[in-house]
């Protein structure tokens, strides 16, 4: 079976998923506070999360055609699927875009201009943080990846109709992997600051984009083990072998460390040098949300580190598809622990400002109230969604997955899995790593 | 690793394909193979011969954890107990300051352990000499190797039919 077609049965159980989410959304909006701040930072953060996944598999693919790799090639269908998902993305982050600036969230505290007007660091940052280039980077900069990730997907489905033994397009598909190396490099730095790191509007990180692009690429690794499981189990690339299942597990590991290596890099040298206007980042997740702060490494470096570091569980669907449900969860829980803290600082103090205003207390009464939110602040409950994910958190993490999916598996069933004419399908047929496994035939 | 000299009947193949095919050709005649050299890892040769799976790297991850545990431990012990100094303000346990050691340490009790092991393992050490039987199986030729010590005339002439049925280019003997 070559070629991928989507059962009712399977539809039926996404747009269910997709549904759930949707429910999920609408009751946050309803139950949230006045600025729908657990409504947006949820939306935000699977945005994010999704579309950084489908950058990241073009990221990968333009990285394996420029290395001249091979082995790839019979599950090279399953990324160009991923990155079709940047089109939904796109609608995903322009819905971002335009509720940032129509000001119908308070996610950002650099979007209040009169906040930035009295705040020198702010105002400091004004150059970039605004809100045009909020918009058009967003919008400028997801176009180029769309325009990278339609062409190389046209050469690549073209090839197999009118591919020949001259491998041209091969050939052009290898100078757009180059030339979007760098593009994605600097790019998805650059929508990274504006659409995570500037959440915590007065802190920075130079490794922050990084260690977020990392956590991009585990989960893209993580979520294409599964779907091959998932696939072989229902019949479909038969030719993908253990061998291939091995070398994804080794880019599972080894980037699960990379992840832990920028994360403890950053982390350390904020902690060393203790400067205030650094350390209050890690100071107010460590202090205020261990859960989150603890939880994260556990899932994303402990638990791969142990599971994946001996050979043989590379080798086993069971043990593979446990660690990428485990890896790809636990950088969904990355990504909640980067957005949800600052983002409910930022609305609670635009709420005590609010108040402030609205209510025209004195001085006095003022000041009490605003005691009340510090204390409240660091007070530390479970606060389902901010504290910790609730379930809220968890249905619409489900149905944006749910969509995910259901965009991959109709992009996949578009294309027959395994593509012809590219130069690599026979190295990748007779992919073998492991010097003690059976010789492959 | 006896004194004792051996006479060592040996076949020198071109290509790797042609001495899989030979070792799966010698499985299959219940010829038994005294020893197969090769000038660099082949794919799927350690099966056909038998070998059971290295245990090296298992030694490699106790070594790793006994350095994680001897770098996090002395240093516990030095910045708490021997001579607590304070740095730039943090506290005696700064676990985040030990962990870079701790990484180095690791790296280095694992890597030099399992060099040590596979040294120990394979009877190698300063001032060992290891006779070999020519020397171009560590550049291009591919080597399989019978012990012919007292065999007799129709065991060794069988062997070199086999050599000769599965393509080697060069049959020798020595005494080694």
């Amino acid at each position: 079976m070559d070629q991928f077609t989507i059962t009712g049965n399977q539809r039926n159980v996404l747009f269910g998923f997709m549904g759930l989410g949707l429910l999920c959304m609408i009751i946050t909006f309803f139950g949230d506070d006045m600025f729908h701040t657990r409504f947006w930072t949820n939306y935000l953060h699977n945005s994010v999360f999704f579309t950084g996944i489908a950058l990241m598999s073009l990221f990968i693919l333009s990285a394996f055609t420029t290395a001249l790799a091979g082995w790839h090639t019979l599950i090279k269908r399953i990324w160009e699927a991923y990155s079709m998902f940047l089109i939904p993305g796109f609608i995903l982050m322009a819905v971002v875009v335009i509720a940032t600036v129509g000001h119908m969230h308070h996610l950002y505290h650099w979007t209040d201009a009169s906040e930035v007007a009295n705040d020198p660091v702010l105002n400091g940052k004004s150059g970039f943080l605004n809100l045009t280039w909020f918009s058009a980077g967003t919008i400028i900069i997801m176009g180029i990846w769309i325009f990278f990730a339609w062409k190389m997907r046209q050469l690549s489905l073209d090839e197999d109709k009118n591919g020949d033994a001259s491998y041209g397009h091969h050939r052009k598909i290898r100078i757009y992997s180059a030339a979007f190396l760098p593009i994605a490099g600097f790019s998805s730095a650059a929508v990274i600051w504006l659409w995570i790191m500037s959440i915590d509007a007065h802190w920075y990180s130079t490794l922050f984009a990084w260690y977020t692009g990392a956590s991009w690429f585990v989960a893209a690794m993580a979520s294409t083990i599964v779907l091959i499981a998932y696939l072989k189990g229902k019949g479909y690339l038969q030719n993908v072998t253990q061998e291939h299942l091995h070398d994804l597990g080794k880019y599972l590991f080894a980037f699960s460390i990379f992840w832990t290596y920028l994360w403890f890099s950053q982390y350390m040298l904020i902690w060393y040098g203790n400067v205030g206007e650094e350390t209050v980042y890690f100071q107010e997740r460590q202090e205020n949300y261990p859960v989150l702060f603890y939880g994260n490494l556990l899932l994303n470096f402990i638990a791969p580190f142990f599971v994946l570091m001996r050979n043989d569980t590379k080798r086993k669907y069971g043990t593979m598809v446990f660690a990428s449900v485990v890896v790809f969860f636990g950088h969904w829980w990355d990504f909640f622990q980067m957005i949800k803290p600052g983002a409910r600082l930022t609305a609670m103090h635009a709420m005590e400002h609010h108040g402030d205003e609205g209510a025209h207390h004195g001085a006095e009464h003022g000041a009490e109230l605003a005691g009340h939110t510090e204390a409240a602040m660091h007070a530390m409950p479970f606060e389902m969604g901010f504290t910790i994910p609730g379930l809220l958190e968890l249905g619409t993490m489900l149905g944006f997955l749910a969509l995910f999916i259901y965009v991959i598996l109709n992009q996949l069933s578009k294309a027959p899995l395994t593509p012809k004419n590219d130069p690599y399908l026979e190295e990748s047929l007779h992919h073998h790593v492991e010097l003690h496994g059976e010789e492959a035939h | 690793m006896s004194n004792q000299k051996k006479d060592i009947l040996y076949g020198l193949y071109n290509d790797e394909e042609y001495l899989l095919k030979a070792v799966d050709h010698a499985n299959a005649e219940g010829i038994e193979i005294t020893e197969v050299f090769t000038p660099f890892p082949v794919h799927g040769l350690d099966p056909k011969l038998g070998f059971a799976e290295s245990r090296l790297h298992i030694t490699g991850f106790v070594y790793g954890m006994l350095g994680t545990l001897t770098a996090f431990l002395f240093m516990t012990w030095v910045f708490t107990r021997d001579w607590p100094i304070i740095f730039g303000g943090k506290p005696y346990f700064s676990a985040p300051a030990f962990i870079p050691i701790t990484f180095e340490l690791t790296v280095l009790f694992a890597a030099v352990g399992m060099v040590v092991t596979f040294y120990i393992i394979c009877g190698l050490g300063p001032g060992v000499t290891i006779p070999t039987l020519d020397d171009r199986i560590t550049d291009d030729k591919f080597c399989i190797a019978f012990d012919v010590t007292n065999a007799e005339a129709s065991f060794t002439d069988k062997l070199k039919g086999f050599f000769s049925q599965t393509g080697a280019e060069e049959v020798n003997t020595k005494n080694i």
